[in-house]
């Protein structure tokens, strides 16, 4: 018990610096997935066929493959295959590499929900703008927009709630997040080695944070009910 | 000279035939019901004329001005197309009123974006065509806090706040429940009596026989039968006329 007061200190601190990257994998993800989705959606619904192929093909790889396959391809390919160094060495190099990779892996997964929920919108909203005059752009950012943002707050709530926990695997390419930050109490760091707790330990800061995030995202539900559609 | 001049529209969904030479008039001020079977083509001719369809070939003439011409239609920008489609307003059967905004809001916002007038000249507008379908008293409602008659009495204010020439009415009573096709029905007849060029495609027999000046029976894809309602309803020529009318009204 005592050596438990006495290590906690050590851990805690340790911990809390690797949760700080997991969150910082996390939010920088959400930045760039969620326009980025936007902009593969367009593409995968373009009337131009080349377009929507290519994306659809691009879509259907990223959600075919493991994220894990991903980050090791993208931090590792540049330099073991091309012999060039594209990535900076370190932490922060292997920050970028995990951030690229899961940008594009969860733009591709929030592109698809993006077109379910415009597909889901009734096309007599469209039509009604198109007999009022409005632009296509007009009757999609003025019209249909919240209404979809409304019907995919649910499910990207779903993936938003698994990014958390997803964070965890960039741990493959040895970034330092709250994961990694647990492993090093078993192998030995800061005096402290062979415990497991730590480890076990992490698993508190994702459940709290996903608590917050769920509370979250039901305020922004509760937030767009005043209208039904 | 006739408001709207319709000559010749052929329109088929992959294959099949669904209007066939299509063509009549309408005077200013004219109320034209069309009515027919589901499937004759009424709704799609309606669509045409609001270019949702696109006909295959004919023309579309408001005023004397071609809008639509199947020979050349496929050269007009969409811009060009979204001025020529102004001349026509479109009441749905499904109201298809936009959920997140108030009354005010969608009778107001293509009027907005088109900068018709300044902000606050277009609300008072909108706010006269509110009173005019009898709704003052939920400006500021949701659609989702009105009744179905209600939604469909916005829809109305809210395709005359662009002023169109005619106004298209597509079934608008029925998705309603029975006690609620009055409401919107008088808010038509007022549109009558404002001299208020209108084309309903409909269902109500009654209500298409005292308000029209003229009636088209839609049959096939072509029509049948064209006339003031006391020839088509009380001396209707063709034989499909005569079916149609005695099935439809052994409803009553």
């Amino acid at each position: 018990m005592e050596t438990f007061l006495q290590q906690f200190p050590i851990v805690f601190q340790a911990l809390n610096v690797g949760f700080l990257q997991t969150l910082r994998l996390f939010g920088v993800t959400l930045l760039g997935a969620i326009p980025l989705g936007l902009i593969i959606m367009f593409g995968s619904m373009s009337r131009f066929k080349p377009l929507s192929v290519l994306t659809n093909l691009f879509v259907w790889v990223i959600r075919g493959t493991p994220l894990m396959i991903q980050l090791l391809i993208i931090y590792y390919f540049p330099g073991l295959v091309l012999h060039v160094t594209f990535w900076a060495k370190g932490e922060s190099g292997r920050f970028a590499a995990s951030a690229v990779a899961f940008i594009i892996n969860y733009a591709c997964y929030f592109s698809e929900i993006y077109r379910g929920g415009i597909q889901s919108i009734p096309v007599g909203q469209w039509e009604a703008g198109q007999v009022l005059g409005m632009t296509r752009g007009q009757i999609f950012f003025r019209v249909i927009l919240l209404q979809v943002v409304k019907r995919i707050v649910p499910p990207m709530g779903n993936e938003i709630i698994t990014l958390v926990k997803d964070t965890a695997l960039a741990r493959i390419i040895a970034l330092q997040e709250i994961i990694w930050a647990g492993t090093a109490f078993l192998k030995g760091s800061q005096g402290i080695s062979g415990q497991v707790w730590p480890l076990f330990f992490t698993a508190i800061y994702y459940l709290v944070f996903s608590g917050i995030l769920t509370l979250l995202l039901g305020w922004v539900e509760k937030k767009m009910d005043y209208f039904r559609g | 000279m006739a408001i709207l001049e319709v000559n010749h529209i052929q329109k088929s969904f992959g294959g099949t035939a669904v209007l066939k030479d299509i063509s009549f008039s309408l005077e200013k001020g004219q109320v034209l019901s069309i009515i027919g079977s589901s499937g004759s083509g009424k709704t799609t001719l309606l669509r045409c004329l609001n270019f949702l369809e696109t006909a295959e070939s004919g023309t579309i003439r408001v005023n004397g001005k071609t809008l639509f011409d199947g020979e050349n239609h496929k050269q007009l920008s969409d811009g060009e197309i979204r001025k020529n489609r102004l001349h026509f307003g479109l009441v749905f059967q499904s109201f298809n009123l936009f959920p997140q905004y108030t009354v005010l809001e969608n009778v107001m916002l293509a009027p907005k974006l088109m900068k018709k007038a300044p902000a606050a000249q277009l609300e008072q507008r909108a706010l006269q065509l509110i009173e005019k379908v009898g709704l003052s008293n939920r400006v500021n409602n949701y659609p989702c806090q009105l009744s179905g008659g209600q939604q469909q009495r916005v829809a109305i204010a809210r395709a005359l706040a662009l002023e169109p020439d005619i106004l298209c009415f597509d079934e608008p009573t029925s998705a309603l429940d029975p006690e609620l096709t009055g409401e919107v029905l008088r808010v038509i007849r007022g549109l009558k009596n404002a001299d208020r060029t209108i084309i309903i495609v409909t269902h109500e027999m009654e209500f298409a026989r005292s308000i029209s000046d003229r009636v088209i029976f839609m049959a096939d894809g072509v029509i049948e039968e064209e006339g003031t309602p006391e020839q088509v309803f009380g001396n209707p020529q063709s034989a499909k006329t005569r079916q149609f009318l005695s099935s439809s009204l052994e409803h009553f």
